[in-house]
């Protein structure tokens, strides 16, 4: 990872990451967070901030596939690295299965957390695609919502499994 | 939230890695993960002037056996590579089900377990389970290597014998004769919690007959720590459900909770004895290290 | 619910749902200005004190910043709710009331430059000697937080119906309870922010806020500006609870700081500092006095309150009202007697959380409720079927509930719950428990005196008829408003919701209405809307008839099709009849407005409380103590709803569901902490702790049939309403687990621990 100095000694570094399938090359400077970079340098705001502090999940993005909070990894860490958003699920105006679910079950209210479930969901479904009632409650237990209490969303993760 | 600024390197090499932090002394500080590290310097409790990343020394992140040594976990192998771990989920359980109650998934894909270890907040969740196995700690530093019993690493809250160059690079879990152990964290909801008590068992069972015993308690004293009379109650005993509510009783009193937000002093210690005797019931029952 | 509704009462996917899987929904700190600067707040430090000086010239310094404000730079008019309360200005000016107070703002061009700005500004602060517990606050001596408050005291009522003195000496049966609720917080996931920008001498703001008239109007008499020339608006938002009503400094700070630096200012809020910004749930201490006979029937109730209101006052004010004046509308009885005193203490401002003050003395009087019927030796179901309010009644403070189905609500609860198989038979450790709740359908009267119209609806409908924008002032905060009202249109029409389009809340764009609070939307913008689509569906039925050659009366329309009553296949489709229209009258508008009728009685405080409509709800859940560690497991809730007619019922289960997952919140997990100082101690979701997924029981949601007469099509409300059984609904269980009443919230694990410790001390030294 390549570090350029301006004339006032601050570094900063030139990352390339690879988001929803597109190469994005920026400067950045170290504590830049992850999150962070998606919402301001590449303007997907589909990724939300609801704590910064890794408590809520509203920041939840794919890692190599892995879901993390992007709150909490420093954007220089995904240098190199291959992260999915919330608005590289649907393609082309078409939601996937998984959305499909959610929007059926009354799994949305106020949406605020939604992206991030949807990702935990999303990737809990490609590692165990027959999760049980436990297995779903597992996967977004890092993912706080206010609004549904996880009975439609678990629900919506659920029928999105059985139709698979 | 921000973060303050910081000058970052991301070494490729360990020899590199201790150069700089010889170099850079406590203006640095290793990374990792960094979860605990991020939380703390936005809530500005912490500035380093440095963040030094092991990232890029890839070995850390191993789980293998090492004929002789034993189990070797890589400082930096995830709370999730360690819960996914078939090695681990073979030879020791009791580690991967402790990792799998800690944060929650999201962070569990970017938390270390050396970053768990190293920030030596009392209710970390591995150095008891890896005290009750036995394990130990590499250190390497500018001037050599050394390899610390777990139990002795820990001076105090959010202290230990780390020197200021030095980084912890694997986690080494002897081959033993246990025949049972167990994590029990007691949170105060089931994901998202710190533990309020943690209480870690490892026994070897000869029929059912305790030949020998280790209980390390977590949350409850200013250092994670063995519960040494409560383990000399149990060993040579056959077990009975009373000597199991009199090994509790002990551990509790060995224990030295504070009161917090999380609860008091006096909460806490009989959750001691409660879960000690959970836990041990637990690992004899259950069988499996 | 028989009727056969073409578009309402059909579980219609969201409106917005797309927008929210996909990310493509902006929420307010989502949205991006050209030139646009972030700011923030800069917050006091100390609980009490008073401010000698400000100097902001170090951070003015600072490369980036672009503009610093103080209580120099703005108006210093008081604001509020209700005048004789406008106790909060932008900025303190002479002192700071709690730890998080608002103090000074800064705009940059980043965070990081904003964060480091606020850190160079330095306050002189004389620190005062603080109050943090509203008896202490009341006591003579205490410090004085307010001139205007004696003895910190900031309201008090004294309701007194019939005579309470004399229904306690006939009682067979009088007891007294004391319970005390604790500070919880709405949490909602998406916090505050707040973007304005001027045009010549017009603003406009978009907020993340639940009403943008109320905004509108506050921001305008602030800055003394005609309304017209205040636009606020909003983008979606993430969740609301009350929290997001009262108009918090960002929207102030925000407008200011875009004046002075000609530039968009996008003020926001971190986690921390939700908590700070407060309006959440006030603790509050319940004595609870009733009399009832042999049967178990209440003849009169005491309740004596005192909330901690913090700070300032805000909607605090109408929880204070509404904490008493609803206990009357569940229960029948003739005698009630209502003590309240709100004191003011140097900690966040309290104001309105989902149930708008009534869920803590609902919790209180549900409790009393259940010892009571353990000394007479009652079922708690059986008490309250005794004493439910039938429908077609009036309460003895001078509400008129007409649709009341709380007596069906009871009856299948129990069924449904499996009470009479489980209540007294369970093993050790588990336990069953009801509560009962229930809300306003909307407010009777707006928060400010006015004599506007509550809501105000606008259709157009598309040149072509293919479709049709809905234009409402309601605000869509999660609970499914936009979709609900976007029905009700096409119903009203009789066209297709698929075909619909919504404005919604927007000064400017959109029609009036007070906002989403007091759970009013459904039966008010819904009265509005389904009147304006009548409008639009009278002006299709005359076209038609021009074109079909009948009368308008022998028309009907429905999913967009125009038909003779009497010969279904003659039709025309509502498209071609709209073109028609349109091209020889012009744009095809409906409009519809919703006034209430004059409510409620002649006593103080008697406009608290009034709403055209009640809703009811009885909840039962089953707990499981772990009887050495306290830990509760909550295994399954069942809710039975009257809340009238339902246009969506998958939205409205989703209510459901997330209101008992909020009132088993705060019975279990949550409270807000302070230390000594009255610094906040937990102000973020790892310690402040929300169930998570984890910790959710299955829930059973179901409806009892009922059509509200002053409602449109029948409608209640639900949002609020089911949060109010729960708190008593769950500490009932656990009661009835445990056999020990724990009388303050939140149920801890620890308190659970400590109770059943003394039990088996008490039971030792006794035997």
């Amino acid at each position: 990872m390549q570090a350029i100095e301006d004339k006032n000694g601050v570094k900063r570094f030139v990352i390339t990451l690879n988001v929803n399938g597109d190469s994005y090359t920026k400067v950045v400077k170290a504590n830049m967070t992850l999150a962070n970079f998606l919402r301001d340098e590449l303007d997907l705001t589909g990724t939300k901030k609801g704590c910064e502090l890794g408590d809520c999940g509203a920041c939840t993005v794919l890692l190599d596939g892995k879901p993390i909070d992007s709150c909490m990894m420093l954007a220089v860490y995904a240098d190199g690295r291959k992260i999915t958003t919330i608005e590289g699920v649907a393609q082309n105006e078409k939601m996937d299965k998984l959305q499909e679910s959610f929007a059926e079950n009354a799994a949305v209210q106020c949406g605020y957390c939604t992206p991030g479930m949807v990702l935990s969901a999303k990737a809990l479904l490609t590692s165990n695609p027959h999760p049980t009632e436990l297995d779903v409650r597992e996967a977004i237990a890092g993912n706080l919502c206010r609004c549904t209490g996880y009975v439609n969303i678990v629900k919506a993760v659920l029928a999105a499994a059985d139709e698979a | 939230m921000y973060l303050p600024d910081f000058d970052f390197y991301a070494p490729e090499s360990m020899q590199e890695t201790c150069e700089l932090l010889a170099r850079l002394g406590s203006r640095a500080k290793v990374i990792s993960g960094g979860t605990d590290m991020m939380v703390k310097m936005k809530h500005a409790l912490l500035s380093p002037e440095v963040l030094v990343s092991i990232k890029n020394l890839s070995r850390l992140t191993n789980i293998y056996y090492d004929e002789g040594k034993g189990v070797v976990i890589g400082a930096s192998a995830t709370l999730n590579d360690i819960g996914n771990s078939l090695l681990l989920q073979e030879k020791y359980l009791s580690v991967c089900e402790a990792a799998h109650h800690m944060a929650n998934n999201q962070i569990r894909n970017i938390a270390t377990i050396g970053g768990n270890i190293v920030n030596a907040v009392p209710s970390a969740d591995f150095p008891p389970i890896l005290i009750a196995l036995g394990a130990s700690v590499k250190l390497v530093g500018s001037s050599g290597e050394r390899t610390i019993p777990l139990e002795e690493f820990f001076t105090g809250p959010s202290k230990s014998v780390i020197a200021q160059d030095e980084i912890l690079t694997e986690v080494i879990i002897p081959d033993q004769h246990t025949t049972g152990s167990t994590y029990i964290k007691f949170g105060l909801r089931r994901s998202g919690a710190l533990a309020v008590v943690g209480v870690a068992v490892a026994v070897t069972m000869d029929g059912d007959v305790c030949k020998d015993a280790r209980i390390a308690l977590g949350a409850v004293a200013p250092v994670p720590d063995r519960a040494r009379k409560a383990e000399n109650l149990l060993k040579g005993k056959a077990i009975t459900k009373e000597l199991l509510e009199e090994v509790g009783k002990c551990a509790a009193a060995e224990s030295k909770p504070i009161s917090d937000i999380r609860g008091s002093a006096e909460y806490r210690r009989d959750m001691v004895r409660v879960f000690t005797k959970r836990a041990l019931s637990k690992a004899i029952s259950e069988g499996h290290v | 619910m028989s009727e056969n509704y073409a578009v309402i009462g059909k579980s219609v996917p969201r409106i917005d749902a797309f927008d929210k899987l996909t990310g493509r929904a902006k929420y307010t700190g989502d949205l991006k200005f050209p030139n646009m600067l972030v700011g923030k707040l800069l917050t006091s430090p100390y609980a009490h004190a008073r401010i000698l000086s400000i100097d902001t010239s170090e951070a003015e310094k600072l490369p980036g910043v672009k503009a610093i404000i103080t209580h120099k730079d703005v108006p210093s008019m008081k604001y509020g709710l209700s005048p004789a309360r406008w106790d909060e200005t932008i900025f303190c000016i002479d002192k700071v009331r709690f730890y998080g107070d608002k103090v000074a703002a800064v705009a940059a061009i980043d965070e990081e430059t904003v964060q480091k700005a606020l850190k160079l500004i330095k306050v002189d602060y004389e620190v005062l000697p603080a109050v943090f517990d509203p008896f202490e606050a009341m006591k003579e001596g205490a410090p004085q937080i307010f001139e205007e408050y004696p003895r910190n005291i900031n309201t008090e009522i004294h309701h007194h119906f019939g005579d309470v003195e004399k229904a306690f000496k006939e009682a067979y049966y009088v007891r007294t309870d004391r319970f005390e609720g604790q500070r919880t917080y709405q949490c909602p996931i998406e916090p505050h922010a707040s973007i304005a920008f001027w045009s010549g001498k017009r603003v406009t703001v978009y907020s993340a806020i639940q009403s943008v008239h109320y905004l509108q109007h506050y921001l305008a008499r602030v800055f003394d500006m005609k309304e017209g020339d205040v636009r606020v608006l909003k983008t979606h938002i993430g969740g609301g609870f009350g929290g997001k009503l009262d108009p918090s400094g960002l929207d102030f700070a925000a407008v200011a700081l875009s004046q002075k630096t000609g530039r968009p200012v996008k003020m926001f809020f971190d986690r921390e500092d939700m908590f700070f910004n407060g309006r959440g749930r006030h603790p509050i201490t319940m004595e609870v006095t009733s009399g009832v006979t042999k049967e178990g029937k209440l003849l009169g109730v005491h309740c004596n309150f005192v909330m901690e209101g913090g700070a300032y006052t805000g909607l605090g004010v109408a929880s204070a009202y509404y904490a008493g004046s609803l206990l009357t509308v569940l229960y029948d009885f003739e005698n009630y007697k209502f003590d309240m005193l709100r004191a003011v203490t140097n900690l966040p401002p309290n104001g309105a959380q989902r149930g708008h003050g009534q869920p803590q003395p609902r919790y209180a009087f549900e409790s009393h409720l259940d010892n009571i019927a353990k000394e007479l030796g009652i079922d708690p179901i059986e008490i309250r079927l005794i004493n439910a309010r039938r429908p077609g009644t009036v309460t003895l403070n001078g509400y008129n509930v007409d649709s009341y189905g709380l007596v069906e609500a009871l009856e299948k609860a129990r069924d449904i719950s499996g009470w009479q198989e489980k209540k007294g038979k369970l093993p050790s450790g588990r336990g069953i428990g009801v509560g009962n709740g229930g809300f306003v359908s909307g407010a009777g009267y707006a928060i400010y005196r006015t004599d506007l119209p509550h809501s105000v609806a606008v259709i157009k409908v598309t040149d072509d008829g293919t479709s049709a924008i809905l234009y409402v002032g309601a605000v869509e905060i999660g609970q499914g408003s936009d979709t609900v009202l976007c029905q009700m249109a096409a119903e009203a029409m009789g066209y297709r919701y698929e075909d619909m389009k919504i404005v919604a809340a927007d000064t400017d764009l959109a029609a009036h209405d007070f906002g989403a609070y007091a759970s009013r939307q459904t039966l008010m913008s819904g009265w509005a809307v389904k009147r304006a689509g009548g409008e639009v569906k009278k002006f299709i039925l005359e076209t038609a008839a021009d074109l079909m050659k009948v009368n308008p009366e022998e028309l009907d329309c429905r999913d967009g099709i125009v038909f003779v009553k009497a010969n279904p296949e003659v039709t025309k489709t509502f498209a071609e009849v709209a073109r028609t229209y349109f091209v020889n009258g012009g744009q095809l508008i409906g409009r519809g407005f919703y006034k209430p009728p004059k409510l409620g009685g002649p006593h103080k405080g008697s406009a608290v409380g009034t709403s055209p409509a009640y809703s009811c709800a009885t909840q039962v859940s089953e707990v499981e103590i772990d009887e050495e560690t306290g830990e509760v497991k909550v295994l399954g809730a069942w809710d039975v709803h009257d809340c009238g007619m339902v246009i969506n019922p998958a939205l409205l289960h989703g209510q459901v569901h997330g209101a008992f997952y909020m009132g088993m919140g705060e019975t279990i997990w949550e409270e807000v902490l302070f230390d000594k100082n009255g610094k906040l101690l937990n102000g973020n979701l790892a310690e402040y702790r929300l169930p998570t997924a984890l910790d959710m029981p299955p829930v059973t949601s179901e409806l009892v049939d009922t059509v509200d007469p002053n409602a449109p099509w029948g409608v209640k409300e639900v949002g609020e309403g089911a949060t109010t059984p729960t708190l008593g609904c769950i500490s009932n269980a656990i009661f009835d687990a445990i056999g020990v009443q724990i009388k303050s919230l939140p149920i801890s694990y620890e308190k659970i621990w400590h109770a059943l410790k003394e039990k088996k001390e008490k039971e030792k030294s006794e035997s």
